[in-house]
């Protein structure tokens, strides 16, 4: 095989006169990008068609083969623009997503048509009575015609569904609901060719238009959530510019990408990795305008200030911006989000379960109902028994109960990610409007990441500002985190000589021909005791500061402390009028994790310093057998299994914390602040899905009776069914909305 | 009276139509995509 042919075959290319290839091309997201290869392939000769579809990123061109065109140029040209084209494998040429799609709206539209052409013809039989024999069973049999191929085409789901249960002996809520759809159609069939009796075809009709348009409601969430994984894995752009040194770029791929590279991100292109706005480059914005949409699912723009954390797979909405990668791809948000929300929807929410159960036992006690129903109707009137049975069997289609749960839930995960919070449990939703306590990891969580000197002991007769000064002059070399902290601090005129640094202990060096120490208590108080002189040792400085000393002793301790993150004291102050009792459990010192506490007001019983994972683990199991339930917030990188262990968990959405974190929830602006709201919303969905269940039950439990009795016209109760079902999902509709919440 | 046989006839083609347009729009893709679709009016070539 040639090289040329073993390229055709792999793209799997129709060959001939006119020649034909469908491939994916990695990195659309928007239509932008689908016309922008549009333009590229269509400039090449011979191109005959060329057509890119944004949400599938799906490219088919049409040719003319032995031309001066052929399947690498065009993939080049692909290439070009910026995309990575992918061959399709066999079985993904039409996903299976795209199929599911077009045969639900098929059924969904089918069923629309046929219910209103129906309702034309059927409807003017209601109350007629000047219509001839004739003209009647004419619009009977148009009626039919209409609504066979609806019953057998929309409804065939539930049809197949109901068949499956009973040769599985099983009962699903699929069972009465096929049983109400064959038993109103065949008698009208029948009816319509005798001439007399009634028909309820516009009746049949309405009843599926209703349950296929639950059915599309709920595919379309479902394919929501999935493509956002699906989105989210594609919209990576295959190559970066890196920019370098001499300010020309160069195109590389982008998992070749290192922390600390600089990259070019165009106009309408996506961030790779998690960056920083490069401040050092020849920027004139130091502003980015994003699209997040990709992790919020908030299409809104957003500003990002220098110094803040970008994540992968925004979209740069302004001007051409340089960046400095922060992580390197597979360590970035996107990356790590990928693989949470593939495991997310692996799972079922209990509370679907449940629901199921109830179904279950539902459908049991219609079918028993119904057959009772018959049996005293039999006996009372058996002219009437019929329409009671099918009232009975159309009125209580749970279609309401049914869409209870996982409309509101949705509804809810919609409602969150617009919040920042990323649900990637199914269940998380309902865990978490349950808990009554929550227990903050202090690192990380609810202190910023960078630190400052909170506090200056001076021992000595030295000045406070030249103390400070000599640190930061012996920690301007260090790139140990803690030297941050002084560069604030620094004065030109000081300056460190022959600075050497002790792993673990701290740092050495001459300032003005003096020799300093800088580091733990144990090794700056070494230097004094190597000169026989007895160092200051003050007993009430916690051991977690960091001392200065020469040779005379220590001259100063440095409480160096991470500040509290700015929305900190607002959340925890909004979560406790919530009711929920707040404990900080931190691996931090007894000193830091008290300031924390006093800070946030919390009482200093509930803090803990010094807790090792499994102090960690021990103590959400602690307040777990006291009968409290459990919401960690935790940043994640040694907390994985004291996330899992709790009730519900949550990490802030940043790179590797993602990566390990068994998190429930993911924080995907740096703010606190949405902690409440979370808590807002899960509670007002349970509210929900509550109401749903109940107003599904009263309706059924109200309206069961009148139809039994035979109150109920068959269309009536299909109206009633729809109303009910119509109800719970503008109930849930309201957590969206989220009033509760802002 | 016998104009009515007619509509009814008529109706039943109308919907056979209107049936046929939607199954074939969306076998065709128009629904997969209605976003690029929307913006190509705005292309310059």
């Amino acid at each position: 095989m040639s090289a040329r042919a073993a390229l055709h075959a792999r793209w799997s290319l129709d060959e001939g006169a006119h020649e034909h290839v469908v491939f994916v091309a990695e990195g659309i997201r928007c239509a932008g990008c689908a016309r922008s290869i549009e333009r590229a392939v269509r400039t090449l000769p011979e191109v005959d068609a060329v057509h890119v579809n944004s949400v599938t990123a799906r490219v088919s061109v049409d040719w003319r083969g032995g031309g001066g065109t052929d399947l690498g140029g065009i993939l080049a040209a692909v290439e070009g623009a910026g995309f990575k084209p992918v061959p399709l494998a066999g079985e993904a040429a039409e996903s299976e997503y795209q199929r599911e799609h077009r045969a639900s709206l098929k059924r969904f539209g089918l069923a629309a048509l046929g219910m209103m052409q129906a309702m034309m013809y059927l409807g003017a039989l209601y109350g007629a009575s000047d219509i001839d024999a004739s003209m009647t069973r004419l619009m009977g049999l148009a009626g039919m015609i209409i609504v066979t191929p609806v019953l057998f085409y929309s409804g065939m789901p539930f049809l197949k569904g109901a068949w499956r249960d009973i040769t599985g002996r099983r009962l699903g809520m699929d069972v009465p609901v096929a049983a109400a759809l064959l038993i109103a159609w065949a008698p009208s069939v029948v009816n319509t060719f005798r001439g007399t009796g009634e028909i309820y075809f516009d009746s049949v009709a309405m009843f599926i238009f209703f349950l296929t348009a639950g059915r599309f409601i709920e595919m379309s969430v479902r394919h929501r959530s999935l493509s956002t994984g699906e989105a989210l894995g594609r919209s990576l752009p295959a190559s970066v510019s890196r920019l370098m040194a001499g300010g020309a770029t160069e195109k590389i791929d982008v998992r070749e990408l290192a922390p600390g590279d600089r990259f070019l991100v165009p106009k309408g292109a996506v961030v790779a990795v998690d960056a920083r706005i490069d401040a050092a480059g020849d920027v004139r914005e130091r502003v980015a305008l994003l699209d997040e949409a990709l992790l919020t699912g908030e299409s809104a723009a957003v500003t990002r200030r220098e110094g803040e954390l970008i994540r992968g797979g925004s979209v740069n909405l302004g001007a051409p911006l340089e960046f400095v990668a922060v992580k390197a791809l597979g360590q970035s948000t996107l990356a790590s989000i990928v693989a949470l929300l593939e495991r997310a929807q692996v799972a079922r929410p209990g509370i679907a379960r449940t629901a199921d159960r109830v179904a279950s036992w539902f459908a049991f006690s219609i079918l028993v109902l119904a057959v009772v129903v018959a049996g005293l109707w039999m006996v009372v009137d058996p002219s009437r028994a019929f329409v009671a049975v099918l009232a009975v069997l159309v009125v209580t289609c749970p279609c309401a109960l049914s869409l209870a749960t996982p409309a509101a839930l949705a509804a809810a995960t919609l409602r969150l990610a617009r919040l920042g919070v990323l649900v990637t449990r199914a269940d998380a939703v309902e865990r978490l409007a349950r808990v009554d306590t929550v227990v903050f990891d202090k690192t990380g969580t609810l202190t910023a990441t960078h630190t400052e000197i909170a506090q200056v002991r001076v021992f000595g007769a030295e000045h406070r500002e030249r103390l400070l000064a000599i640190a930061a002059a012996l920690e301007r070399a260090s790139d140990h985190p803690i030297a941050a902290a002084f560069t604030a601090h620094a004065e030109g005129a000081t300056v460190a000589h022959s600075v050497r640094e002790e792993a673990g202990l701290g740092l050495e060096g001459e300032v003005a021909g003096h020799v300093w120490r800088l580091g733990t208590r144990g090794f700056v108080a070494a230097l004094a005791r190597s000169q026989n002189v007895a160092p200051l040792v003050p007993a009430d400085v916690d051991d977690s500061a960091v001392f200065l000393g020469d040779a005379a002793g220590l001259a100063a301790a440095f409480e160096i402390r991470a500040p509290l993150r700015g929305d900190a004291r607002e959340a925890v102050a909004e979560l406790r009028r919530q009711g929920l009792r707040i404990v900080i459990a931190s691996g931090d010192s007894h000193a830091a994790v008290a300031y924390v506490a006093k800070a946030l007001g919390v009482p200093h019983s509930q803090a803990r310093g010094r807790l090792t994972p499994n102090d960690k683990l021990a103590l959400v199991a602690e307040l777990q057998a006291s009968g409290r339930r459990v919401f960690m917030v935790g940043d994640g990188i040694n907390d994985g299994p004291v996330l899992a262990s709790a009730d519900v968990s949550c990490a802030p959405g940043e790179g590797s914390a993602v990566a390990q974190s068994a998190a429930d929830l993911l924080l995907l602006h740096e703010g606190l602040r949405a902690l409440p709201r979370a808590v807002a919303t899960s509670r007002t969905t349970l509210r929900v899905i509550r109401q749903n269940l109940g107003w599904s039950f009263a309706y059924n439990l109200a309206a069961v009776p009148l139809a039994a009795l035979g109150f109920v016209s068959p269309w009536a109760a299909a109206l009633g069914m729809s109303l009910s079902s119509l109800g719970v999902v503008l109930n849930a509709r309201r957590i969206a909305l989220g009033g509760h919440a802002s | 009276m016998s104009i009515a046989y007619l509509l009814v006839l008529l109706g039943l083609g109308v919907f056979g139509l209107a049936v046929w347009a939607l199954f074939w729009a969306v076998d065709d893709g128009q629904y997969s995509d209605l976003e690029r679709e929307g913006t190509r009016i705005l292309d310059e070539e």
